[in-house]
């Protein structure tokens, strides 16, 4: 056995703690040259949840909501519901709720067949309801990843590169109102640094704003101009890195409203 | 002697660390096709982020595993060349990054730097080819970072690339 773990040893590599020749120290990151990638990955709601839960363990059975989600003609604000029953599924996995998942799992493929890409979500939303139904909670989080991205390469290979963004914000929308939640409920300093995210707040506001108009038909959408807009500011550790509890009460309640106004809509 | 499954499994990681770089010049394509469903409607990866995919098993794997996220970039870059990456990174997680390009003779960099632009101390971890790398980050404070990738002048022609990710 020793001799097997030193052979695995050797076939692993060579880890080391060492920088490069040539690396740069620090860069300039507003010199002209430096080419960026174009393409936001935004963080899904678990990479958050797991971070606040090394801080102690939360109760993410009261973020669980059982809502009746109406369809309607406007495929901007079913993308933005795809993105938003998905963190409602991170969620629900975080809170190890096997109904609330399976009904997600149900939701999910509903809503991608009104986009018109149930063909690519159906094996996963299947595989969701099936492994909550073991509480085989890590098939459960992969699955809803593979969705998520599913749509997302599936609007993109139709073109429907608008819904692309929509989904992103919704599942980040999503993810904050419940985070935001959650901080307001137990506040501290020292959790209260994972709403600093003032960069990808305005990416997603940039991406939102660069938006053909007719993706953005209908009063709730300018009501998430609005919203994003307001948490950029907000979304900012102070000069003694925290976010004051009034700020995320704030957050709170305009990511809460934005969310309720996308259901209701 | 008797080999127990957990043993065979990550004999199979590891394996398969050692051998993506190797399979992904010697195939020509085949290396990545072996693995790739016969759904025609399911999105495929490509062979680069294959290679990705491969070195990133055996941190995927074990007691306390990394979580791979489905998203993940791609482009093209020439030697001696870099680009960033933006991310948002939270506090008191653990990220793994890998980068891969084809041709086994590339020799491929990753740092990460905050959001002054100062580069942050990582674990770097290479597979035994400079077609393949990765790093650990334990990030200080919540907020934005940028991944650097590069490709150095060991080679002529410029790479396709992909960046894959994982968190625990």
């Amino acid at each position: 056995m020793s001799r097997f773990l030193l052979f695995s040893a050797c076939l692993l590599g060579s880890v080391q703690i060492s920088l490069s020749q040539g690396t740069p120290e620090k860069i300039d990151l507003n010199d002209p040259n430096l080419k960026f990638v174009d393409g936001s990955v935004i963080p899904i709601p678990l990479e958050i949840f797991a971070s606040l839960d090394k801080l102690g363990k939360q109760d993410w059975t009261k973020q669980i909501k059982d809502r009746e989600i109406r369809l309607d003609t406007n495929r901007s604000r079913t993308a933005m519901l795809f993105g938003l029953t998905v963190s409602e599924g991170f969620i629900a996995v975080q809170a190890e709720d096997k109904d609330a998942v399976r009904r997600i799992g149900r939701e999910v493929l509903r809503l991608a067949s009104s986009l018109g890409v149930a063909g690519s979500v159906e094996e996963h939303a299947n595989s969701i309801v099936n492994a909550a139904g073991k509480s085989d909670w890590s098939i459960v989080r992969s699955e809803l990843d593979k969705s998520r991205q599913t749509v997302l390469t599936k609007m993109a290979e139709l073109r429907d590169d608008e819904l692309v963004d929509l989904v992103s914000l919704g599942g980040w929308l999503g993810g904050t109102k419940v985070l935001a939640s959650v901080l307001q409920g137990n506040y501290s300093v020292e959790a209260s640094d994972l709403l600093n995210q003032p960069e990808l707040v305005k990416q997603l506001r940039v991406d939102f704003g660069r938006l053909p108009e007719r993706a953005k038909r209908g009063k709730v959408f300018g009501q998430i101009s609005k919203t994003l807009k307001h948490l950029e500011s907000l979304m900012r550790t102070d000069i003694h890195g925290i976010i004051s509890e009034g700020k995320v009460i704030e957050i709170a309640l305009s990511t809460k409203s934005l969310v309720e106004a996308i259901y209701e809509s | 002697m008797k080999v127990r499954p957990i043993t065979l499994l990550v004999f199979l990681s590891l394996a398969g660390v050692l051998m993506a770089p190797l399979c992904a010049q010697q195939s020509g394509g085949t290396a990545g096709q072996q693995a790739l469903p016969d759904d025609a409607d399911r999105p495929v990866p490509s062979e680069v982020k294959l290679i990705a995919q491969r070195a990133a098993m055996s941190a995927l794997t074990g007691e306390n595993p990394f979580v791979l996220r489905e998203s993940s970039w791609s482009g093209e870059i020439a030697p001696g060349k870099a680009r960033l990456l933006q991310l948002q990174l939270f506090k008191r997680n653990e990220y793994h990054f890998w980068m891969a390009v084809p041709d086994r003779k590339a020799s491929v960099n990753l740092n990460i730097y905050d959001g002054k632009g100062q580069l942050v101390g990582t674990e770097n971890i290479s597979y035994g080819a400079g077609n393949v790398g990765g790093l650990i980050v334990t990030p200080r404070e919540t907020g934005v970072y940028y991944l650097r990738i590069s490709l150095q002048t060991t080679i002529e022609s410029p790479q396709k690339w992909s960046v894959i990710y994982a968190w625990r």
